[in-house]
């Protein structure tokens, strides 16, 4: 085994060394896990924005719509419109959900939980940081610019995002924020892979790695792999807007040769798709993992769990074409991408099998860490189904940029992979802070979340399949969509309710990391991993001795164990049940 | 040599090893930016009855090959510098191989710029369509690339006269030598498809 071990440096002590170029993992766990609440806030609020839309057009947006858009008395114009859906997604995607799953639970969890002091390469750690706040800044820039922000979608097609489609300066620092935050993403994979690798304790195997560090190591893989393809898509729209270059604009195959906005649709799409996985592989590792801990059950075929996660990353590359069908190309092109995408359901129902084997029998505990994995497992279920549809062809055909796309991508990865960061954060949260969160307001956030997340994305579904589609500013100018006005108020009513939940979290967040009890139990949740082992909040260097491996991460449940405890830690020997 | 002995031989091997896969990691990402580039470009070119399009013709092969000698001798010269350098050669004996292989790279750069100039003087702008997009797109980001590793290269100059060659200058040396390496064979990747082909 490649192992060695790290040296220890000293605490740091001033303000700066410690919180701003901090080396330590733990630090830049937390400083990403604040940058993804900020982008969780931000992003929510212009989905609300995009709701009331869609809900009461023509209506003022309430509180701070006087002040937003004082020319049309707090309405919300149709380009601003653009630019919102654009911009949710967009921070969404990029700045919550990757900075809190990849960069602060990777970050945390990965030196942690296989008995590392740091990360491999320290320094380069810090930097991805400090370059994700850089490409936050740009697009906190292109907010503020003549003309607005990009409002090409999230997706920035051509000619939406060419200087024909976004004459303004918005589109490009969209682009270069996305190219820079790229860079940082791939200096966190290159990181993360060779951390994994090579500073695995003394006695853990692959196999006996938690499925957590399997799914955000299996994600540090493709971004190292598919992140450069967005940058160099990124990279030539950026040319096009700034130095003129023909790549992406349409009609230039008649006048100058063959640029085709295609080709944006193809190279976007050969990153989009793993990119999906990136997101939920982390959500789905953690989720197995905390299926487990909380049934007391050593989790059912884990070994299959990794190896079917691992056949979707693999899968994953194969099927970008799906979301293209209706671009013309080749029957046989969509017929191969459609076998290719239905393949990946076979590694995915092994893994949700698995985790309905990890319950089964179980002694379940509902803590909310629990309730959040198994809000996971419906929603990822109810995601995963829809996909189906999408990703045959001819019900693509007529679902095509409706709103069950909207639905179906929301359930997958917006409703999975936020229940996954909620059930991390409850989760880990003691071991970050030292602090527990409060268990009462943390159901509650749970139930009312799961409850206008529900009404929100089973909605989409619905008037997706009734014909609505996406990004219209005003869908009831079309008659044959006006009956669809009570269900978008319903699914808006849905949001705000969800909206106004989150209030519960951040408050208990707050609360707990700044004016909460110190936990004093260094292993609340009575699992074995090796983070439970050592004190809480984990010190300076995590271990002062580095652990010696002898067991499974999922060792819970076993009668013949004379401990009394009903887990053994992993750097116990395995008592045979 | 004095810091190595006092490694014990499991970090030794450790560190050695996490630098090349990590380097591993990162050539992996910069090729699969410039295979994008590849795959944009067999797209158009696949997708165009006759290329160049529209009439065009192709680029003047005269400064590409001067550049492509630049960069293989370059790299031979990094060869030679890594060589004398890890076999423990004193700074007299490397630092000339080195600056050999900076020199050689401006030269590379030289040769970009005035394959530039040549260009835009003779009407053969980025604008001009797509396949003049495609030569400037590329050799552009290629270009990027080369002046961060002309920059590295430079770095190599201290590391070379402190004359102490640990895991850390070893493990430096090395990536600089491979991302370098890496570099030549794109431009002869990029020589023999966008410039002979």
């Amino acid at each position: 085994m490649a192992f060695y071990e790290q040296h220890i440096h000293p605490k740091p002590t001033t303000f700066i060394s410690k919180y701003i170029f901090s080396f330590d993992h733990k630090v830049i766990g937390k400083q990403f896990l604040w940058y993804g609440i900020l982008g969780l806030g931000l992003g929510g609020i212009m989905a609300l924005m995009i709701r009331w839309a869609l809900a009461f057009p023509g209506e003022a947006f309430p509180l701070i719509g006087q002040f937003m858009f004082p020319e049309t008395g707090g309405v919300i114009p149709p380009d601003t419109y653009a630019m919102l859906f654009t911009m949710h997604g967009t921070i969404m995607i990029f700045y919550a959900i990757t900075p809190i799953l990849i960069g602060a639970f990777g970050n945390f969890c990965i030196p942690l939980m296989i008995g590392a002091r740091d990360m491999a390469f320290p320094l380069m750690n810090m930097l991805s940081f400090h370059l994700a706040v850089l490409s936050a800044a740009l697009l906190v820039i292109s907010l503020f610019v003549p003309l607005g922000a990009a409002a090409s979608g999230w997706t920035a097609y051509p000619t939406l995002s060419t200087l024909i489609g976004s004459p303004g300066t918005g589109q490009t620092f969209w682009a270069v924020a996305i190219f820079v935050l790229g860079i940082s993403s791939t200096m966190g994979a290159i990181n993360y892979i060779t951390t994994v690798i090579t500073l695995r304790a003394p006695g853990m195997g692959y196999f006996d790695m938690p499925l957590t560090v399997w799914g955000l190591w299996l994600t540090a893989i493709l971004n190292a792999i598919f992140l450069p393809v967005l940058g160099a898509g990124g990279l030539l729209l950026v040319f096009d807007r700034v130095f003129g270059t023909q790549f992406f604009l349409a009609g230039a195959a008649a006048t100058s040769g063959t640029g085709d906005p295609v080709l944006f649709q193809h190279v976007f799409w050969i990153f989009g798709h793993p990119e999906v996985y990136i997101l939920i592989l982390p959500a789905w590792g953690m989720v197995s993992d905390i299926l487990s801990f909380f049934s007391r059950k050593p989790a059912f075929g884990a070994k299959a769990t990794a190896l079917s996660m691992t056949s979707i990353t693999i899968l994953s590359t194969l099927v970008y074409g799906h979301h293209m069908y209706t671009t013309q190309l080749s029957p046989l092109l969509t017929q191969t991408f459609m076998t290719l995408t239905m393949t990946i359901s076979i590694p995915s129902a092994i893994f949700f099998a698995n985790w309905l084997g990890t319950l089964w029998k179980g002694s379940i505990r509902f803590d909310t860490p629990m309730l959040f994995s198994l809000g996971v497992v419906f929603v990822f279920g109810l995601g995963g189904l829809t996909g189906l549809y999408l990703g045959t062809v001819t019900t693509d055909l007529y679902l095509h940029d409706t709103y069950f796309v909207v639905g179906h991508f929301h359930y997958t990865m917006a409703a999975s992979v936020l229940f996954g960061s909620f059930a991390a954060i409850y989760f880990w949260m003691p071991k970050m802070f030292g602090k527990m969160l409060n268990e009462t307001w943390g159901k509650i956030h749970f139930w009312l979340t799961m409850l206008g997340l529900n009404g929100v994305f089973f909605g989409m579904l619905f008037i997706g399949y009734a014909g609505m589609h996406r990004r219209l500013y005003d869908p009831f100018v079309y008659e044959f969509l006006q009956h669809l006005v009570p269900i978008n108020t319903f699914i808006t009513w849905s949001a705000i309710l969800m909206g106004l939940t989150q209030i519960i979290f951040v408050v208990n967040f707050v609360h707990a990391v700044f004016w909460g009890k110190d936990e004093t139990d260094p292993n609340p949740w009575k699992v074995g991993t090796l983070e439970w082992t050592i004190p809480s909040p984990a010190p300076n260097y995590n271990f002062d001795k580095i652990p010696v491996v002898k067991c499974g991460p999922h060792e819970l449940g076993n009668p013949n164990l004379t401990t009394g405890r009903d887990f053994q830690y992993q750097t116990e020997e395995l008592v045979e049940a | 040599m004095s810091r190595v002995a006092t490694l014990d031989s499991a970090e030794l091997e450790g560190r050695r090893l996490a630098s090349s896969i990590a380097m591993t990691v990162v050539l992996v990402s910069f090729s699969m930016l410039f295979a994008s580039l590849f795959l944009g470009y067999a797209y158009y070119r696949i997708t165009s009855p006759v290329w160049p399009p529209m009439g065009m013709s192709k680029v003047d092969l005269y400064f590409p090959t001067l550049s492509t000698f630049a960069i293989l001798l370059s790299s031979l010269s990094f060869v030679i510098f890594k060589t004398k350098y890890l076999g423990g050669g004193s700074a007299k004996k490397t630092l000339p191989w080195l600056g050999l292989t900076i020199f050689l790279g401006l030269g590379f750069m030289f040769t970009q710029f005035s394959l530039w100039a040549d260009l835009s003087g003779k009407g053969f702008y980025a604008s001009s369509g797509v396949f003049q997009s495609l030569v400037y797109a590329f050799t552009w980001i290629h270009a990027a690339h080369i002046v961060m590793a002309i920059l590295a290269l430079v770095w190599l100059v201290p590391t070379t006269l402190k004359n102490e060659c640990t895991i850390t200058e070893e493990n430096k040396v090395n990536n600089i030598g491979k991302f370098w390496h890496f570099l030549g064979v794109i431009w002869l990747l990029m020589y023999f498809i966008i410039f002979v082909i």
